[in-house]
Formats: C-alpha cells, structure tokens, sequence
C-alpha cells in the first residue's frame, strides 16, 4: 500500500478546526450514520459481508457504542490513538471475506466497499446539514471531504479510491447509487427487522413491556424517516414505500435534531451523553443523574417564577376592590385622581383643617408612588386593574401604613390612643362590626393599622370601610 | 486578617422597630427583608462562606396567629422574590429546622425549590434556620445515634456532629445579635460552642451592611489580641479543643 497520500505521522491531519470531528461529537450524526449505514449495506460487497459477519442485528447498540468510539478513536488528535485503531480495523475487517448466498465473493477489505463508506458518510453528512435548515457552504464542503478522504486514506492507507474533486466526487456517488447498489437482504434486514426488533437498550432492559410498545411505534417511524431520507434514484430502484407524511415527518426531525444541538446546553447534544442515556455504566458519571438535577432545578425555578398559586383568592377579591373602591373614577385603572379623591372624601367626611387635610394628602400620594413603583408594570402613570390584581398580593407597604397612621390621628379626636364608637361612627357612619370589633370598646392604633392595611390591600372584605370609599 | 468562616445574625428587634413608629410588628418583619438582603450581600463580598439567619423559633410559634401567618406570607413572598437572585449570586439556600406541620404547604413548597436550585452552588452557604431550636436539633441527633445502634464508647463530638441536621456545617464563628439583647435563646446551640458573639444595639431593620463590616471588625480586633496574648492560631472550635 501506497504510503505517499498519508501526512507525517506527528501532525493532526484533521486540523485543529476540523468539521467531522466537530459533528462526530453531535448526537444528530447518528442520523447521517444510519442513514450511511442503510446505503452502505446496499453496495453488494458490503450487504454480503454484513449478512454474515456482522452483530448488528443482534447487538445494535454495542455496534453502535463500537462503531462511535472507533470513529472518535481516527479521528483522534494523537496520531498513535489513530494509527492502532486503523490497525484494528483492518485486522478485523481481514477476517470477513467469503462468498455470499448467490455465490459471489466479498472482502471486507474490498478497497472499492470501503471508498463507498467513507463516500456515504460524507454524503449522508453534508445531506444532514442540507436537511437541518444549515447547509454547507462550498468551502466548508470542500474542507468536510478533504476529512473524508484523510480518513479514508487513514484506514485504506491511500485516498485514491475517492475521486480528488468534489464534481468528479458527485458523479462518482451518483453512479454508485444508480448503478452498483442493489436492494439486497442486507437492505430489507435494517429497514424492516432492525428497526421493528431492536432490542432495549440496556437502561430499558428492565421494563420490556415499555420497551416494545415504544418501539411498536418508534420502529416504523425510525424506518420512514430513514427511507425518506434516500435519494431518490435509490429509493425508486430499490421500491422503498413513500408514505405521505413521512417526508414531513423526516424533515422535522433532522430540523428538530439541528434546533436542540444550537439551542440545548452543548453537554446534552453530545453523543457520549446520549450514549450514556442509553447504557448508564455503573462506574462513571450517570448521566440520568444530571438529567434529574438540571430538570430538578429548572422546575423548582419555572415554579418558584410563576405567580404563587394560593394567591389566587387574594386576586379575585382584589379585583372586585379595585372596581368598588379604589377606582373611584371609574375608568378602569388607577390614577393620582382616583386616590385623591379617596383622601378628599375622607378630609370631607371628617371636616379636617388644613394641616390634617396637608397630612392625609401627602400620606396618599407617598402610597400613590409606591402603587406606581410595585405595580405600574409598563410606566404609563396608571396602574390597571390587571397589574393591582396580579400585584396586590405584594401590599401593604409603608405608604399604606402611612395612610392608616394619618386616618387614626385624625379620628381619634380625644388623643386616648384609641378609636371609640363615636369616632368610629364619625369615620364610617356605622357603628362596630361585629367582628371587627377587636376588643369591644374601640380599637387601639395597631389594631385600627392592621384592618386598615389588610382592607386596603384587598386582603379582607369590610362593609365598613367599603362604604366609607364608596358613598357620596 | 482573617474573615470568619461561618458568621450567624439572630435577627432581633424587627417588633420594637415597629413599635418605635407605632406600626403593627408585621411592618417590623417586612422591613428586615431588605436587611436580610443587604447582609447576605454583604457577607458574600466579605468573602463569608457560611452565613446563617435565624428568622423563627420553634418558640416563635406562641405568637399571635395573625403574625404568624404574615410572617409566613413575608417568608414566601420574600423567596419567591430573591429566589433568581440568590441563585445568581451562587449561593446556595438551606433552611434548617421545618418540621412543623404548621409551615403552610405553598411555603414548604417554595423552600424546597430554593433549595433544590441553588444545592449546587458553592460561593457560599446561606442556613435559614427556621421553625428551628438548637435543643430539638441535639435530640435528633440523639436518636438518630441510637438508631444507628452506635456503641456508647464509640460516641465522640465528632460522631455525635455526624448525626446533626446539615452536619456538613461548620462551627460558628461569629454571632452577631442585634437589638442589644444578650441571649442564645436556643440558636444552633451545639454550632456556637466556641462561637464569639457581639451585640450591636442596632435593631434589625435598620442593620445595614455597614453594621455588619463594623461586627466583622469586631471580632477581627478580639481575635487579634487574644491571639497576641495567648495562642497565634485563628479562633475555630478546632483550635480551642
């Protein structure tokens, strides 16, 4: 074998920027790898030396496993890593030659077979691209087979059986395809036996009924997807079904697969972690754990984010407060009119003097700027009556406090520190609530605070005081 | 200098605030909120690894139903509200003690989520201790020990810490009571074994992170001398023993 196509052997040949080794790391490759992998076992050679050497219909997800390490292995910055791997290769794949059930002879080493897998990858890869809504570029193409062929000159020790252009490389392809490829045992195996019978993975090993009934419906789909998903010269060659909606259906999952690796966390679309879903090793990090924690905590921050639930009550009646009380203007929404007339109304029911009536009025508007600081959500100086409902589960604040200090004040007109029943009956001709009587001969300042904050923040309903903002 | 690891406030004199503005205590606990804030703030950027508040007692609950239940509300509204920042801010949230039924479902709900998003941030360690007391906590441990079917002879400081809740806590350097009260009132009594206390006369609401500086100045002072005197070490239960 020619030596003289392979880069000396202590470079990275890939390059530090290289795109497969990028997308080998993708979880999504594993759809151009089945799609490869359908096209592959089309080429004669390769369906007879699958057929019969291969574990894949048996063990899908170690020859996964197998087949995802040894392309990470070559594709591997340290050029020992890859040249063992290569080696390894190409003493396993020396062993499968022979001849298939029509008498023809296959070699697993076949260099003809093994440009077709390399060439299928590139394709299936530039055509995962295509589908995900990023297709390459012709200098990002150009570099992607430049990869293909070091890789294929990595194994096979020469590139020469891939054409050296691109142009010459599609006229290649498309030949093979219409020409070599032939709807062989292999093709039908994969289609309809691997994907309808894969067994679980061994997370799911032990819950086989949820296994089969996921893959009664997973199997078909998997297979559409990956039929849809063929040219077309092959499909209608080897007379694959196409289902309506199936094309669809592919299109969204290889646009699906694209979206979750640029928009979820870059971990999560790796392919050891997937593979780590699949086959938790009890020895490294279980990756299902990570999965629970990030869940965890998204779901205690999505929880702790939304409106409190409990509040719901507090909304309601406070929706009804703003209508009955506090809009005294009744146009919807709250503005400075609104609470000055409600502080009007009080300095008029109460007959205060100027230095009282100054009080109250500067007491509603330092509540007026907190209403407007805590609840005015889009700044337009009103607050409507969908921010009070959503916001009032927030009050009191001080400028409340403040409102009920001045009102007391300014009704405890003997200065005993308490509201008795004549000042009482002043402040909102009514006599005593029953319940709200406290101790049964007036109310004391912090009593009088507390009822007044929690009507005010719609807290609790008093017949009382929605009289005396609402009457007149 | 060194900054204490563990520094716990005993949050007192949010009712006497009140009373001092005749305000009903309730205004006292809403404005330690910002307080609250400003200290764990505070003790972040001090490079404080473990800070721990003591918000309720298991005491606490003899108050006036209606102050409860406020407090409660204060509690929840104040998590619900400081919860991304907290998170943020890489602290991670513990409450310690919350074994009473009567924490209302929607808080215990709310904790649990602080708790669960913020158990893997590490910047530092903040122990609400809340429907919490230090004797009960002793008596958990006790059974938890008795349970595990330890040996008497087998039974340390050490083996004993091991069953205490958060047992990963360590002890408390420095406890800053507000208000001027000079008590324990039954505050995480085995972490404060050789804890220093000081007591600034500043009542809660208005403690600010100043306050705070001023305290960790305080002990930084007491430590220096006893050092100068008696032992070069820093002052951690681990030195005294």
């Amino acid at each position: 074998m020619s030596q003289t196509t392979t880069p000396p052997a202590d470079v990275d040949v890939f390059g530090p920027g290289s795109l497969l080794r990028r997308l080998v790391n993708e979880a999504r490759w594993g759809l151009a790898v089945a799609r490869a992998t359908l096209l592959e076992a089309a080429h004669p050679q390769i369906g007879a030396a699958l057929m019969e050497n291969s574990t894949f219909l048996t063990h899908p997800w170690r020859r996964l496993r197998n087949t995802t390490m040894s392309s990470r292995r070559l594709l591997d910055p340290d050029p020992r890593v890859r040249d063992r791997e290569a080696a390894r290769l190409n003493r396993l794949h020396a062993h499968m030659s022979g001849v298939d059930a029509q008498g023809r002879p296959y070699d697993a080493t076949d260099p003809e077979a093994r440009a077709w897998v390399v060439a299928t990858l590139f394709e299936s890869t530039v055509t995962m691209c295509r589908l995900s809504g990023d297709a390459l570029d012709a200098e990002a193409m150009r570099r992607l087979y430049d990869e293909h062929r070091t890789l294929l000159a990595l194994i096979d020790g020469s590139s020469d059986r891939l054409p050296e252009t691109l142009p010459q490389f599609w006229a290649y392809y498309d030949d093979v395809v219409e020409h070599r490829l032939e709807n062989n045992e292999a093709v039908g195996v994969i289609l309809y036996r691997l994907f309808a019978n894969v067994p679980a993975p061994p997370v799911l090993r032990a819950h086989p009924a949820l296994w089969t009934a996921g893959r009664a419906v997973a199997g078909p789909v998997a297979a559409a997807i990956t039929i849809a998903s063929l040219p077309e010269a092959f499909s209608r060659r080897v007379a694959l079904p196409d289902l309506p909606g199936a094309r669809t259906l592919m299109q969204t999952t290889y646009l699906g697969a694209a979206l979750a690796t640029r928009y979820l966390p870059e971990s999560w679309t790796r392919v050891e972690f997937v593979m780590g879903l699949l086959d938790p090793s009890p020895g490294g990090a279980d990756p299902w754990e990570a999965v629970r924690r990030r869940a965890g905590k998204a779901a205690a921050l999505a929880r702790l984010l939304t409106p409190a639930g409990d509040d719901d009550q507090v909304t309601r009646s406070a929706d009804r407060f703003f209508a009955e009380v506090l809009d005294q203007t009744g146009d919807g929404c709250l503005r400075w009119p609104d609470l000055a007339a409600m502080a009007r109304e009080i300095a008029t029911r109460l007959d205060l003097g100027e230095q009282e009536e100054d009080r109250l009025f500067q007491a509603y508007a330092t509540w007026w700027r907190e209403l407007q600081a805590a609840l005015d959500g889009d700044g337009d100086g009103r607050v409507t009556r969908a921010e009070y409902a959503a916001g009032a589960a927030r009050l009191p604040g001080t400028g409340l406090i403040r409102i009920a200090d001045v009102l007391f004040d300014v009704t405890d007109t003997d200065d005993d520190g308490k509201i008795d029943a004549t000042e009482y009956r002043d402040l909102f001709r009514t006599t005593f609530h029953r319940d709200l009587a406290g101790s049964g001969d007036g109310y004391t300042r912090a009593d009088f605070v507390r009822q007044f904050v929690s009507f005010m923040s719609g807290q609790q309903h008093s017949a009382a005081y929605t009289s005396l903002l609402t009457s007149g | 200098m060194v900054v204490p690891r563990h520094v716990a406030c005993v949050m007192d004199g949010n009712g006497r605030w009140a009373a001092q503005r005749s305000l009903p205590r309730t205004a006292g606990h809403e404005a330690a909120e910002a307080a609250v804030m400003d200290v764990i703030e505070a003790a972040r950027s001090a490079g404080v690894a473990w800070l721990s508040l003591y918000a309720f007692s298991t005491e606490n609950w003899r108050r006036p139903s209606a102050e409860v239940d406020i407090l409660m509300r204060l509690v929840r509204r104040a998590i619900r509200k400081h919860a991304p920042v907290l998170h943020a801010r890489g602290i991670r949230c513990r409450f310690l003690g919350m074994t009473d039924p009567r924490i209302p479902a929607p808080l215990v709900q709310d904790i649990t989520d602080l708790m669960t998003l913020t158990r893997d941030n590490r910047r530092m360690t903040l122990t609400v201790a809340f429907d919490h007391g230090g004797r009960r906590d002793i008596v958990e441990a006790a059974r938890s020990l008795i349970r595990s079917a330890t040996p008497a002879e087998q039974v340390t400081e050490a083996s004993f810490a091991a069953h205490l809740p958060c047992p990963d806590t360590p002890d408390v350097d420095l406890v800053i009571r507000t208000s001027g009260e000079q008590r324990i009132s039954n505050f995480m009594l085995w972490q404060v074994a050789y804890a220093e206390w000081v007591f600034p006369e500043v009542l809660w609401p208005d403690f600010r992170a100043t306050h705070f500086w001023e305290c960790l100045d305080t002990y930084l002072r007491r430590q220096r001398r006893f050092g100068d005197v008696r032992r070069p070490t820093t002052m951690t239960g681990e030195g005294l023993r």
